[in-house]
C-alpha cells in the first residue's frame, strides 16, 4: 500500500495529511478527518448520501478518488452549520420533519444548498430536477421538498424566521400534533454516529468469505494463506461457537457461520479480522474452499415435493403450516350467486435502507461481551447470543446504535455473531460495515408467495365464502417465516366479515435468499389477493368497488376470523374518508378507464418523461405517451 | 474494492505522453464515474492496479472553441457543461437534453464525453448525439517520441462493443461536432431512474426544414446494437420530402431492423418507432410548424412539449 500527500482545504480549514493513494474524497473524509456526516449508502453513486461540495460543484464523494481532491476547498455537511448554530436549510429539514431515519439526510442537506445555490427561486420541479441523484427510503420525499421550498422562501425574505418554530403543543394526545423532532438537528447535521461512522482504540476490521452456491456441502476449508497475511488478528468458522450455534426470529435454524453445507448464495463460511479493511479483504481472497454441490430448489412448489431436503435433521422443507377454519365453506360455496376462482403472486422485495448493515463488537473491561448494531431487535438478540457465546445473560450487551433504515430488514441478527466472535478471540475492538452489494446478497427479503384464492358472494355483493392458499418461499433459514406465515394467515381475508373461511398459508424452505421480516409482515400478500378479488367481484357483479367493502366490512359484534369478538371496527369510518379525499367517483368499475374518457385526456395525465408509456389508439397501433 | 499505488495528473499532452512512456502498467481514467462502480462485488470485484493516469485536467482535453462552422469539444468536456453553457443550448440543442437525461447533476459534473466515447457501451448516451453531430475525433499518439493527431470519423473511432481506435497509450484529445444552430433537436430515451438510467433505447435527431420540406434529417439509436447508429434509410426517405404525417409514418418503419439486442426485442421495435416519430415531431417543433404536429396529434395522440429546452 502506498500513500500520497494531500494539501486541501475542508469547511474552511487548511488541511495536510499523508493518505493511502487508492482512498476516494469519501474514505479520505471519513477514514482520515473523521467526517462522519459524509455517509456511504451504495459506494455506486446512486444514492447522494456521500454528497459533497468540491470547488462549489456537489459530486458524489464515492466516485471521486482523493487524489483528484488535492489543492482543492471542499465543503462537508459538518460545514454546512451545527447543532446550535444551523443553516436555514436544515433548520427547515427540522421544522418539516424531514428527517426520519436520517441517512440520506446529510446528501439531502447538501443537495438542497447546491439547488439554492445555484437557483435561489428554484421551483418546485426545479428542486426535484435537481436533487434527483439523491434518494430517501423513509419520507417519500414529500416533507424534504416541503423543507427546501420553506428554506428558499425564509433565504429569499418571502417568509420569516418563525416558520422554523411554527410546531403545534399536543393538547392531550402527541397523535395528530405536529411535535419538534428531538434527533432532527443532530441528523440534519451529520453529528448522529451511525454504527458505521464508529471507531475505537485499537479496532480491528471485519470481511466475511460468502458462498457463491446455493447448495453446497463444505469439503475443507484451507486458512493457510490468509493466516500468513500481514495484519490479520483472527479467522472464526463454525468450529469456534462455544454454545447453541443457532439463530432465527421465530425459529432458530442459522448458524452464525455455515456449518458442513451452505444453503444460498451469500450464506456468510469465514469471517476475518484484520488491522485494515484492506488486509482483511486480502486475507478472504486467499481463502480456498472446497465444495460438493448438491442439487438445490429454488421452487417452493418442488420443495413441497421433499424430494431434496435444506435441512436434513428437520425431515420436511416445512417451515410452518397456519390453518384457519371458521364455518363451512363447502356448503356455503353452493349457495353463493358467484363463485370466482384466481391466482396471485408477489416477488421477493429488498427493503433497502439507506444504512447497510454495520456493527461494532468489544469485550469490556469487566468481560461484558458489547455489540453495537443498527438491530431492531436487541433484547431477542441478546438473548440469543448468550446462547451462541455460552456466556450468563449478564454478560451479554446489546446497545442499539441509530437505525438508517430498518423496514423490518434489521431484526435478523445476521452479522451480530461474526462480531462477537471474534472481539472474544482477538479481545480487540472489531468492526463490521457491509457493502451494499453484500447487504442485498446476504439479508432476508420479503416473502415471495403464491396464493390461490376462491370467493363466493350472493348478488347483492355479500361474501358467504372465502378458500385462501398461499404458498411462500421462506428461503434457505427460518427467519421471521412462522410469525409471517401467521400474520399472513389471520389478517389475509382482510378486515370483512366472512362467516365461512378456509385459509392455509405455508412457508417452505428453498435455497433462495431467506425471507424475513418486512412491513405488513406477510399480511401484504394475501391482503393484496382479497382486495383484488373484491375489485373482481365489483366488476363482476356490476357494484361500486367502496360498496361492494361496505356491504362486507366489520362492524361491532362480528367475529374476526380467528373467531375473537370485536367491540368497535372502524373500517367504514376509513373508507368513508377515503372515498372523500380521493374524489372518487361512483360506479361499478367498467364505468371507469378509457371508456369513461378521462384517461389519457390532457387534464389528466402528462406524458411521462421518467419513461414510454404505451396505449393502443383506436386503430389498434400503439403509441408512446 | 479498488486499489492503486500511484494516482498521476498530467497537465499536457506532453506530461502525458513522458508520463506514459516511462510508465507501466497504466490505466487511463477521465471521470471515474465508471469505474470505481464497476470495481465492486458482482462485477470487476476487488481491482488492483499499479497505475492510474487521470487525463481530465489536459489543458489539450479542456478546450473549447466555439465557432459558426464547427464547434470543438475538449474530451474532457463534462456533461454539466453540455447542460449549462448558453452557447450549446442555443446551437447544438440536442447536447443538453442528452445532459438532462444523462446521470444526475453531480454525476455529470464529473462524467466526460471523451470516458463516455471511449468506453464504446452499446448504451452510451452520448454516442448517437455525437453521430447525429457529424462527430470527427483527434486521437494523439506518440511516434518517434513526437505526438502525433490524427482525425477521424466517430463511425470508425469506435469499432465495437467496448471497441474504439486506441492503441498503446493513444489518447482522444477533442471532438470536434457541427454548428446545427437553425435545427431542431430532441433526445429520447427510456429506462428505469431519470437520474441513473441505463438505455433500454434512446434516440437523438436533428431536423433542418426548408419552408415545409425536410431539408436535412439525422436520427440515431442507442441501447439496441452493438453500436449506436445513424438510421441512414430512415434519413434519406425523408430528405427533400415534404412535411406531413405519412412520410414521417412510412419513415419510421425503415430502419427497425437495426436492433440486435437478445432481450425485449418486440418491446424495443415499438419504442424504437414511436421515438422515432416523436423525436422527428419534437424536431419539427423547434421550428414553428406547429399545424403538421396538430394533425400528426390528432392521428396517434402524441405529446409534443419538449420538457427540457
Amino acid at each position: 500500500m502506498s500513500n500520497m500527500e494531500l494539501n486541501l482545504v475542508v469547511n474552511g480549514k487548511k488541511i495536510k495529511k499523508s493518505t493511502q493513494s487508492h482512498y476516494r474524497l469519501l474514505d479520505f473524509l471519513r477514514e482520515d478527518l473523521d467526517l462522519t456526516g459524509t455517509k456511504e449508502g451504495c459506494g455506486a453513486g446512486e444514492c447522494g448520501t456521500c454528497s459533497v461540495f468540491i470547488n462549489g460543484k456537489l459530486v458524489k464523494s464515492c466516485l471521486v478518488p482523493a487524489a483528484k481532491a488535492d489543492g482543492a476547498k471542499i465543503e462537508t455537511v459538518e460545514g454546512m452549520g451545527n447543532p446550535e448554530k444551523m443553516s436555514e436549510i436544515q433548520k427547515a429539514f427540522c421544522a418539516t420533519g424531514a428527517s426520519q431515519c436520517g441517512f440520506c439526510i446529510p446528501g439531502m442537506v447538501m443537495a438542497a444548498t447546491s439547488t439554492l445555490r445555484n437557483n435561489p427561486k428554484a421551483n418546485i420541479e426545479q428542486i426535484k430536477e435537481e436533487m434527483g441523484g439523491n434518494i430517501c427510503r423513509c419520507t417519500g420525499y414529500q416533507k424534504i421538498f416541503d423543507a427546501v421550498e420553506m428554506a428558499r422562501d425564509v433565504i429569499n425574505k418571502e417568509k420569516s424566521e418563525k416558520v422554523f418554530d411554527e410546531y403545534e403543543k399536543p393538547a392531550n394526545s402527541f397523535i395528530g400534533a405536529n411535535v419538534k423532532r428531538i434527533d432532527a438537528p443532530s441528523k440534519v447535521t451529520g453529528r448522529l454516529k451511525y454504527a458505521a461512522d464508529m471507531k475505537m482504540p485499537n479496532m480491528l476490521h471485519m470481511q466475511v468469505l460468502r458462498s457463491d452456491r446455493p447448495h453446497a456441502k463444505i469439503l475443507s476449508i484451507d486458512l493457510s494463506k490468509a493466516k500468513k497475511i500481514e495484519g490479520v488478528r483472527g479467522i472464526v468458522t463454525c468450529d469456534d461457537v462455544p454454545g447453541v450455534d443457532n439463530f432465527g426470529v421465530f425459529i432458530e435454524d442459522q448458524p452464525v457461520l455455515a456449518k458442513d453445507k451452505v444453503r444460498y448464495v451469500g450464506e456468510a463460511i469465514v469471517a476475518v479480522a484484520a488491522d485494515t479493511l484492506e488486509q482483511a479483504k486480502d486475507a478472504v481472497n486467499a481463502i480456498k474452499i472446497k465444495y460438493k454441490d448438491l442439487p438445490a430448489l429454488y421452487d417452493p412448489e418442488e420443495a413441497l415435493k421433499e424430494k431434496i431436503l435444506i435441512h436434513e435433521h428437520y425431515k420436511t422443507n416445512l417451515v410452518k403450516h397456519i390453518p384457519i377454519r371458521k364455518g363451512n365453506t363447502e356448503e356455503a360455496f353452493k349457495k353463493a350467486d358467484l363463485i370466482i376462482e384466481d391466482e396471485f403472486s408477489t416477488q421477493p422485495v429488498e427493503h433497502a435502507y439507506l444504512e447497510p448493515m454495520a456493527g461494532v463488537s468489544y469485550v469490556d473491561q469487566d468481560g461484558v461481551l458489547t455489540i453495537v448494531s443498527p438491530s431492531q431487535n436487541i433484547t431477542h438478540h441478546r438473548h440469543m447470543m448468550a446462547k451462541i457465546m455460552n456466556l450468563p445473560i449478564h454478560k451479554v450487551r446489546f446497545i442499539m446504535s441509530p437505525v438508517g433504515g430498518g423496514f423490518g430488514g434489521k431484526e435478523d441478527m445476521i452479522y451480530q455473531g461474526m462480531l462477537a466472535l471474534l472481539a472474544t478471540k482477538t479481545r480487540q475492538p472489531i468492526k463490521y460495515v457491509m457493502t451494499r452489494e453484500e447487504d442485498i446478497v446476504s439479508t432476508a427479503k420479503r416473502h415471495p408467495s403464491r396464493t390461490k384464492y376462491k370467493m363466493g358472494l350472493t348478488k347483492e355483493g355479500k361474501i358467504l365464502a372465502v378458500e385462501i392458499s398461499m404458498l411462500a418461499d421462506g428461503g434457505a433459514y427460518g427467519c421471521s417465516t412462522e410469525g409471517v406465515m401467521r400474520k399472513a394467515a389471520i389478517l389475509g381475508a382482510g378486515p370483512y366479515n366472512i362467516e365461512n373461511l378456509k385459509m392455509d398459508t405455508r412457508g417452505v424452505y428453498t435455497n433462495n435468499t431467506p425471507s424475513g421480516a418486512f412491513r405488513s409482515f406477510g399480511a401484504l400478500q394475501t391482503e393484496f389477493a382479497t382486495e383484488s378479488m373484491l375489485d373482481i367481484a365489483a366488476e363482476k357483479l356490476n357494484m361500486d368497488p367502496f360498496e361492494i367493502r361496505r356491504i362486507n366490512a366489520f362492524v361491532k359484534g362480528n367475529l374476526t376470523h380467528t373467531k375473537q369478538e370485536l367491540n368497535s371496527a372502524s373500517i367504514n369510518t376509513v373508507l368513508n374518508e377515503l372515498e372523500k379525499l380521493a374524489s372518487w367517483e361512483k360506479g361499478s368499475p367498467q364505468s371507469r378507464g378509457n371508456s369513461r374518457k378521462d384517461t389519457f385526456s390532457k387534464d389528466n395525465r402528462d406524458a411521462c418523461e421518467l419513461g414510454a408509456r404505451l396505449k393502443t389508439n383506436g386503430n389498434g397501433k400503439r403509441a408512446i405517451r | 474494492m479498488l486499489r492503486y499505488d500511484n494516482y498521476f495528473i498530467p497537465k499536457t499532452l506532453k506530461e502525458y505522453f513522458d508520463l506514459t512512456s516511462k510508465i507501466k502498467d497504466c490505466r487511463i481514467v477521465a471521470g471515474c464515474t465508471d469505474i470505481l462502480p464497476w470495481a465492486r462485488e458482482g462485477r470487476g470485484g476487488d481491482v488492483f492496479l499499479k497505475n492510474v493516469v487521470d487525463v481530465s485536467r489536459i489543458k489539450e482535453l479542456n478546450v473549447f472553441k466555439f465557432g459558426s462552422k464547427k464547434v470543438l469539444l475538449g474530451a474532457a468536456t463534462n456533461y454539466q457543461k453540455l447542460f449549462l453553457d448558453k452557447k450549446i443550448r442555443k446551437s447544438l440543442k440536442v447536447l443538453p437534453q442528452v445532459s438532462v437525461w444523462f446521470a444526475d447533476d453531480q454525476i455529470r459534473e464529473l462524467a466526460t464525453i471523451g470516458g463516455n466515447i471511449v468506453n464504446a457501451s452499446p448504451a452510451g448516451d452520448g454516442m448517437p448525439a455525437f453521430l447525429t453531430l457529424n462527430t470527427k475525433v483527434t486521437v494523439a499518439s506518440l511516434k518517434n517520441k513526437k505526438i502525433i493527431k490524427q482525425k477521424m470519423p466517430l463511425e470508425k473511432f469506435v469499432k465495437g462493443r467496448n471497441k474504439v481506435a486506441l492503441k498503446n497509450n493513444d489518447l482522444l484529445v477533442d471532438l470536434e461536432v457541427e454548428n446545427t444552430d437553425g435545427y431542431g433537436a430532441c433526445f429520447e430515451k427510456v429506462g428505469h431512474r431519470r437520474s441513473l438510467v441505463i438505455s433500454t433505447v434512446c434516440v437523438s435527431s436533428l431536423v433542418k426544414l426548408n419552408k415545409n420540406k425536410f431539408q436535412d434529417v439525422r436520427i440515431a439509436v442507442g441501447g439496441v446494437c452493438e453500436v449506436p447508429t445513424r438510421l441512414t434509410k430512415t434519413e434519406k426517405f425523408l430528405k427533400g420530402k415534404s412535411i406531413d404525417e405519412n412520410n414521417i409514418y412510412a419513415a419510421s418503419m425503415l430502419d427497425l431492423d437495426v436492433i440486435q439486442s437478445r432481450s425485449r426485442r418486440e418491446y424495443r421495435k415499438e419504442v424504437l418507432q414511436n421515438f422515432i416519430i416523436r423525436s422527428i415531431l419534437k424536431s419539427l417543433g423547434k421550428n414553428n410548424v406547429e399545424e403538421v404536429i396538430q394533425k400528426f396529434d390528432n392521428k396517434v395522440e402524441l405529446e409534443m412539449e419538449s420538457a427540457h429546452v
